[in-house]
């Protein structure tokens, strides 16, 4: 009984132990917690310490605003981490050190698809205070988010006189309260379907005689009819392709006013889902039945292959049909045009450099926005990434002939809808509510209804 | 006090400096006992420990009482509310992500756990080849999220996935186990079993194995089937071994951000799956809803409290904690 009462007591004390604990753990907590509200003031001036740490900058620019920069390194973020974008960025940088070998400099890669992972990194420095000195962020509607947060490098724009050469529908979107806040670089055109010439040839359907989506289901009717081929590669493994195809559509059944009318947040809903019940047509019937788990590149290997007549992408795909090791060649096996019922129009998407307005190295951030505006700089980097430069007086010849004739589109066209997919058209927080109407309800099974009063909603915020 | 009652008459000096002396000795004897000598080993990490995880968490608390959002302004603590709170309880999104994470949460651990133990026993039963079978078992575990979420997505590939094929061969399907919001919450969490289970078994394992034989022995005497005796005898010996291994199955099953982020590349995965750290990503790092993610978090917290506490509390109850 003794013993008993002995390990009793023993295993009592032991767990008195761990009560114990647990409530100095709770005591701790609570204790820790009101410090940290104490502390929460004090956080606020040292905020106003970090805006002190901006008074350093302000005194490097004070320093720097003279010929000679300071020896803080430029810091640049971008998403260009691999196949062609990694080899353009590669060459855009390279370039860069060669004509400014003494400018320290600070290239920095993030991964990840659209931009995801850069722009939360890009936000998390934002939030603590300590941004970069320039990160790649597309134009438009989708730097709005960072508000009074960019510099403003109108001068850049002026200086350099590319207020005059620069495509005029780009020099729009860079800027943000009145004055230039971005740099372009280069432009993808989104209003594209590539294809097959060999499925075309062996289902005996001429590209030519496809001129509306509606015409555009029919052809797919007759490939899935005649060939083995899927008619069209998707991917959806994330919703921006299915946001895109579905807006290729809009603009083919209903027009520019009507597309422009609906990001204004003036659009008709009735327009909208019969271009979604267009597209629903299209998902359930011709296309690959393994779309939701691959990726876009999968989806153009698809094309490139012969296992599927189309690709409705950005023209970032032709980066991967003229790969040295890619197999197909332009007008031989690949060929491209534009969306049906889109002829006359350049869906614009814009890739651009944006600059933060507290930063140590101001001197050397306006030398690398004069950079990137300079024509062989976008000449260069958009023969490697499959993009167009967007300076109007560049030689044209210089870039490979899909590219060339890409950009003899965009300097004569007069139609340019702004991307909604790639953030030009609406604000971060109107395209992350599209993406949920296509996610929620345009995944598969299809709800055209849903999809449209989520889409309505999402721009009228 | 008899201590410095000693100090004080050895010493022979004044009441004041007696005080003074005694305070030193006091002092000298805290420098010298072993709570300050060892602090060096063990508060060192605790203040790194509760400054990271403890300090994180109350931060993240107090950022969820306020309005915070966008880059502008720095969170304003003077006005705290739980208003945030509110906004959650009211978004739709939150409640289906919330229903989704549950489940997973749930579903995952329960299998694991019951399968883990299956295997332990069978593997108990003196398996021929035990160790290779334990290997094999084992080594998903290894095996990273990216690694596993990149396979599973080829396995789970509607046209020539390898789970399709198995199927196939009984004459069914193919399911579009990805694209159908039914399924693929389920496709998920079976691949994480896949990952996990063998983990289970290694914890349940060496619980196993530190039961003396005797017991099956006496067991077996007295006529008890085997199913008997695992089921009265041995496995409520496991009950620590399953604790243990459902809290860190429940951590991974909070972890499943990154298998998701790994599966996907998107902060937002299919329908079906998209559960609440993948909102509270969204919310925080697309949108810069600082206060709202804070609350989202807060609540994907205490939703582990809530599924691990009853469990922990019933262990202390029936003193095996």
């Amino acid at each position: 009984m003794t013993a008993d009462n002995g390990t009793g007591s023993d295993t009592v004390s032991r767990r008195t132990v761990i009560g114990t604990a647990a409530g100095l753990a709770t005591v701790g907590l609570a204790g820790c917690g009101s410090g940290d509200t104490t502390e929460a003031p004090a956080d606020t001036p040292s905020d106003g310490g970090s805006g002190g740490d901006g008074g350093d900058g302000m005194s490097a620019e004070t320093t720097e605003t003279g010929p000679t920069p300071n020896d803080t390194a430029l810091e640049v973020l971008h998403a260009w981490t691999g196949g062609d974008g990694a080899a353009a960025v590669e060459k855009l940088t390279s370039m860069f050190k060669e004509e400014y070998p003494d400018l320290a400099t600070n290239f920095r890669p993030i991964g990840g698809t659209g931009n995801v992972n850069l722009d939360s990194v890009v936000a998390r420095r934002l939030a603590n205070r300590n941004p970069p000195a320039s990160w790649q962020a597309w134009p438009g509607e989708n730097i709005t988010q960072y508000g009074g947060l960019l510099a403003n490098i109108t001068d850049v724009w002026e200086e350099n006189n590319y207020t005059e050469t620069m495509n005029p529908m780009a020099a729009e979107q860079c800027r943000l309260n009145g004055e230039y806040r971005s740099m372009p670089l280069v432009s993808h055109r989104m209003n594209n379907l590539f294809y097959n010439v060999h499925v075309f040839e062996d289902a005996g359907v001429d590209p030519a005689s496809v001129s509306s989506p509606s015409g555009l289901l029919d052809a797919f009717e007759t490939i899935s009819n005649e060939t083995d081929a899927v008619p069209m590669a998707h991917a959806m493994s994330g919703p921006w392709t299915t946001l895109q195809l579905i807006f290729q559509n809009f603009l083919g059944m209903h027009g520019y006013d009507a597309y422009m009318s609906y990001i204004e947040g003036d659009g008709d809903k009735a327009l909208l889902v019969e271009a979604l019940e267009t597209t629903q047509e299209m998902l359930e019937n011709y296309i690959n039945n393994d779309a939701s788990t691959i990726s876009f590149t999968t989806a153009n290997q698809k094309m490139m292959d012969g296992n599927a007549a189309t690709i409705q992408q950005g023209n970032w795909a032709y980066g991967m049909y003229r790969a040295e090791d890619s197999g197909v060649s332009y007008q031989e096996d690949w060929d491209w045009m534009a969306y049906p019922g889109t002829e006359e129009m350049y869906m614009l998407h814009i890739d651009a450099f944006t600059f933060s307005r507290d930063t140590s190295t101001p001197v050397k951030q306006k030398t690398w926005a004069k950079f990137l505006g300079t024509k062989d700089a976008q000449v260069e980097f958009g023969n490697r990434k499959g993009a167009i430069p967007l300076r109007t007086d560049i030689d044209t010849s210089r870039l490979t002939p899909f590219l060339e004739m890409n950009a003899k589109h965009l300097a004569n066209y007069d139609q340019f809808p702004p991307t909604i997919a790639h953030g030009l058209a609406v604000s971060p927080n109107a395209l992350n509510a599209c993406k949920s109407a296509v996610g929620s309800n345009f995944s598969g099974p299809y709800d055209a209804e849903a999809t449209a009063t989520g889409l309505m909603d999402a721009v009228s915020q | 006090m008899a201590g410095s009652q000693d100090t004080a008459a050895r010493s022979g000096v004044t009441a004041g400096h007696a005080t003074g002396s005694d305070r030193r000795e006091r002092l000298r004897q805290f420098w010298k006992s072993d709570f300050v000598r060892s602090s060096p080993y063990w508060a060192i990490p605790l203040a790194i420990m509760g400054l990271a995880v403890y300090g994180g968490i109350i931060w993240n608390f107090l950022i969820s009482l306020t309005d915070y959002e966008g880059f502008l302004q720095p969170p304003d603590y003077g006005h705290l509310d739980f208003e945030m709170y509110a906004r959650a309880l009211g978004d739709p999104a939150v409640f289906s992500t919330g229903k989704n994470t549950f489940v997973l949460l749930l579903a995952f651990t329960t299998v694991s756990l019951v399968l883990g133990l299956f295997l332990a026993i069978l593997l108990d039963r003196d398996l021929r080849q035990k160790n290779t079978v334990q290997t094999i078992y084992l080594l998903p575990m290894a095996l990273s999220f990216v690694v596993t979420a990149q396979f599973w997505l080829w396995m789970y590939n509607y046209d020539n996935g390898l789970v399709n094929t198995i199927v196939g061969l009984f004459g069914l399907g193919p399911y579009n186990w990805i694209g159908d919001p039914q399924l693929v919450l389920g496709a998920v969490i079976f691949a994480l079993i896949w990952q996990f289970s063998g983990y289970c078994m290694v914890v349940f394992l060496a619980g196993l194995q530190s039961i003396p034989t005797d017991q099956f022995e006496a067991a077996r005497v007295d006529g008890a089937s085997i199913i008997k005796t695992y089921w009265r005898i041995i496995i409520p010996q496991l009950k620590s071994a399953s604790v243990s291994a459902a809290v860190v199955l429940m951590i991974f099953a909070l972890k499943i951000f990154t298998f998701l982020y790994a599966m996907f590349g998107t902060y937002r995965p299919p329908k079906g799956t998209d559960v609440l750290a993948t909102l509270m990503v969204r919310q925080a790092f697309n949108l810069q809803n600082w206060a709202y993610a804070a609350a989202i978090a807060t609540i994907l917290l205490t939703m582990a409290l809530v599924v691990v506490a009853p469990y922990l509390y019933y262990q202390y109850r029936a003193r095996a904690l």
